[in-house]
């Protein structure tokens, strides 16, 4: 077992018993459902909205390098740059430069989960450009010195108490318990930041093809005041995030955030295609774009997976996982959480040093039901597994019993040996590790073959169906 | 960089040489309800997100001694964007269904108008509310194409966040007030 694997276990093991974390978690996912419920109701037909975007992504992405050069060419058009990244530093190293050239010291940053995969912020502060997160829950995440806990509520296991102590503590505020107040501190901070800034990075939830533009879903204004204010705008997506019309957005914007959220549309949906316009007021003097492969075209060949690609981030299968639940968002230690997490990673990253990321799935197919794109989660958790297997990934332990197993249930008097060996192991006292029932004191064959059959078989009730438990 | 993308672009057409299983096709059924007073719906949706409508411009502007203004004729401008209490705009057209405004570079002057006074101000008709999202993109499309504005946003409702343990607080980063005043 690589060591990645081990602390997943400690961790997982010790929030899973973290009765505290389990309060938070159930009380945010409360209010996540009763949202979600009510944005879905907005829809005439939920499952056709989910079909219509399937449909449109895997146009998109089995067409990628179409759309690719089709959005390539109208961000050129309209003034804009386009920097392909093969990998996280090659993108870092872009921004780097781009900052050197036009002296670059303060740089504001929106929420982006593609800046987090790919590790900016070190690689910023490394050569001394002072950048602050801008989403709140990203500030606090950047104060505490932790990555995010989720892909779209980056501190959903703090509760207002914790987020007011780190104020105090980091910022030097008085403690409160005002939710409003902890939001104005941050507002007030980082205002300041927004107009000092001479570059904003943002991420982009969708990248349209037909006309070239970013789209960018979010609710604070910190992203609008990240592309508005600063000299020099850097988008950075994964070349996942096409789409190919701006008409698409109609259904992909509620969609999104009636599955991040439960609102009908966040507060502000943006698109951005260039930098500042002809006789335009404001705006930045340069716009570049940066299209993110870092793994994905692995993804992207991998047929039988290639759906994962259509993801649009919206969390809504981490919410549903009753892993996630219990072991929480950290203990994954990856950039995406939960069930996509667990699909793309492999993939993504060393295919041995998280091949145990699927494991953390009970299969049910909770993700799969709630994907508003489709996706098929839970199938590709069993793929990765299988996958795993084949490259001999995991444990020769776990190997063997598998062996062991099969060897077993292959002949009945073997697998009667085997029923009776647990049995006797149990009541000799091993305990598993997790709760077990003891086992009968008799088992069903041997009832079966003393009183079972008989008394089933001789009893006339068999035939007027009403033994149907039996038989 | 020109080598990454080419080689990002063959590692792409490569990987598509082998199809990928296709989604069952959707059906032509609606995905969104039917909008069907439009002025009505967005005054309704509008007023759930807290926006405000105004009635009475004259005594709303008193509240705000420094207006930043791109609708001079109606609100003159006495101070610049970044030291307004009020920023006042048009708009592209608001929809129905959302209860959204959505406001271009162009229709809005500029990106921090809208954006960075604590309060923003839309000066509106009614005739510019379309029913929903699809007729507004369709709008959008209609007016800008071949042109489009470096930057547009649909804005539903004053910023706000539910970061802090999924408590509601209006006034994150953008306006904490969203106010639309109907002109005829």
């Amino acid at each position: 077992m690589t060591t990645t694997a081990q602390q997943f276990l400690t961790d997982a093991t010790a929030k899973a018993a973290d009765l505290r974390h389990r309060a938070v978690i159930q009380s945010n996912m409360a209010s996540y459902n009763a949202a979600v419920a009510r944005g879905k109701a907005r829809f005439a037909d939920w499952q056709n909205a989910r079909s219509r975007a399937a449909q449109i992504k895997w146009e998109t992405i089995n067409h990628l390098d179409r759309y690719l050069e089709q959005f390539e060419r109208n961000v050129i058009a309209s003034g804009g740059h386009v920097c392909w990244a093969e990998t996280s530093a090659d993108a870092c190293e872009y921004i780097l430069s781009l900052a050197r050239r036009h002296r670059v010291h303060n740089v504001v940053k929106s929420k982006s989960m593609t800046t987090e995969e790919i590790h900016l912020n070190d690689a910023l502060e490394a050569t001394g450009i002072h950048v602050v997160e801008t989403d709140l829950g990203e500030y606090i995440c950047q104060i505490r010195g932790e990555p995010p806990y989720h892909i779209v509520t980056p501190v959903m296991h703090l509760t207002k108490e914790d987020i007011a102590r780190d104020f105090h503590e980091k910022l030097g505020v008085p403690l409160t318990d005002s939710a409003e107040e902890l939001t104005m501190i941050a507002r007030r901070k980082l205002r300041q930041e927004f107009l000092s800034a001479d570059m904003g990075i943002t991420g982009g939830n969708f990248a349209v093809a037909d006309t070239g533009m970013i789209a960018i879903t979010e609710n604070e204004g910190n992203a609008r005041l990240s592309f508005s204010l600063p000299r020099i705008h850097v988008a950075i997506v994964g070349i996942e995030k096409l789409i190919p019309r701006v008409e698409d957005l109609a259904l992909f914007w509620p969609l999104l955030s009636t599955s991040g959220t439960g609102q009908a549309i966040t507060s502000y949906s943006s698109l951005i295609g260039g930098p500042r316009g002809d006789g335009e007021p404001d705006g930045p003097e340069e716009f570049h774009v940066i299209l993110l492969d870092n793994g994905r075209t692995r993804l992207l060949a991998d047929a039988e997976q290639r759906d994962a690609l259509h993801c649009i981030r919206c969390g809504a299968c981490l919410n549903a996982c009753p892993v996630y639940q219990n072991i929480g968002g950290h203990t994954y230690a990856t950039t995406y959480q939960g069930p996509i997490g667990s699909v793309i990673t492999p993939h993504l990253r060393d295919a041995q040093e998280w091949s145990h990321l699927p494991y953390a799935s009970s299969l049910c197919g909770a993700c799969t039901d709630v994907c508003p794109v489709r996706i098929d989660l839970h199938h590709h958790l069993l793929h990765n597994r299988r996958n795993a297997v084949r490259r001999r990934f995991d444990h020769p332990l776990q190997r063997l019993a598998f062996h062991a197993w099969l060897w077993t249930m292959q002949s009945p008097a073997r697998y009667r040996l085997a029923g009776k060996l647990g049995a006797l192991v149990c009541r000799l006292g091993f305990k598993p590790p997790r709760d077990f029932p003891a086992p009968a004191q008799e088992s069903f064959r041997d009832w079966w073959g003393k009183v079972g059959q008989a008394s089933c078989l001789s009893n006339p009730e068999r035939k007027t169906g009403k033994m149907p438990v039996l038989l | 960089m020109n080598a990454a993308r080419e080689n990002i672009l063959d590692r792409v057409r490569a990987a598509l040489r082998v199809p990928a299983h296709r989604p069952p096709d959707p059906t032509d059924a609606p995905i969104f309800l039917p909008v069907i007073n439009s002025e009505q719906r967005f005054r309704d949706e509008f007023a759930i997100l807290k926006g405000e409508v105004v009635t009475d411009l004259p005594a709303f502007l008193k509240e705000f001694p420094r207006i930043a203004s791109d609708v001079p004729d109606l609100v003159p401008s006495n101070a610049s964007v970044r030291d307004s209490d009020l920023g006042v705009t048009g708009c592209d057209c608001l929809i129905a269904q959302t209860g959204s405004i959505a406001v271009s570079t162009r229709s809005a002057g500029g990106r921090a108008l809208s954006v960075l006074p604590p309060v923003h101000l839309v000066i509106a008709r009614r005739d510019q509310i379309v029913p929903d999202l699809v007729t507004a993109m369709e709008l959008l499309r209609c007016r800008y194409d071949k042109h489009w504005p470096s930057s547009l946003s649909l804005i539903t409702g004053p910023s706000r966040t539910a970061d802090i343990a999924k408590i509601l607080v209006m006034g994150a980063h953008g306006p904490k007030r969203l106010a639309v005043y109907f002109v005829s």
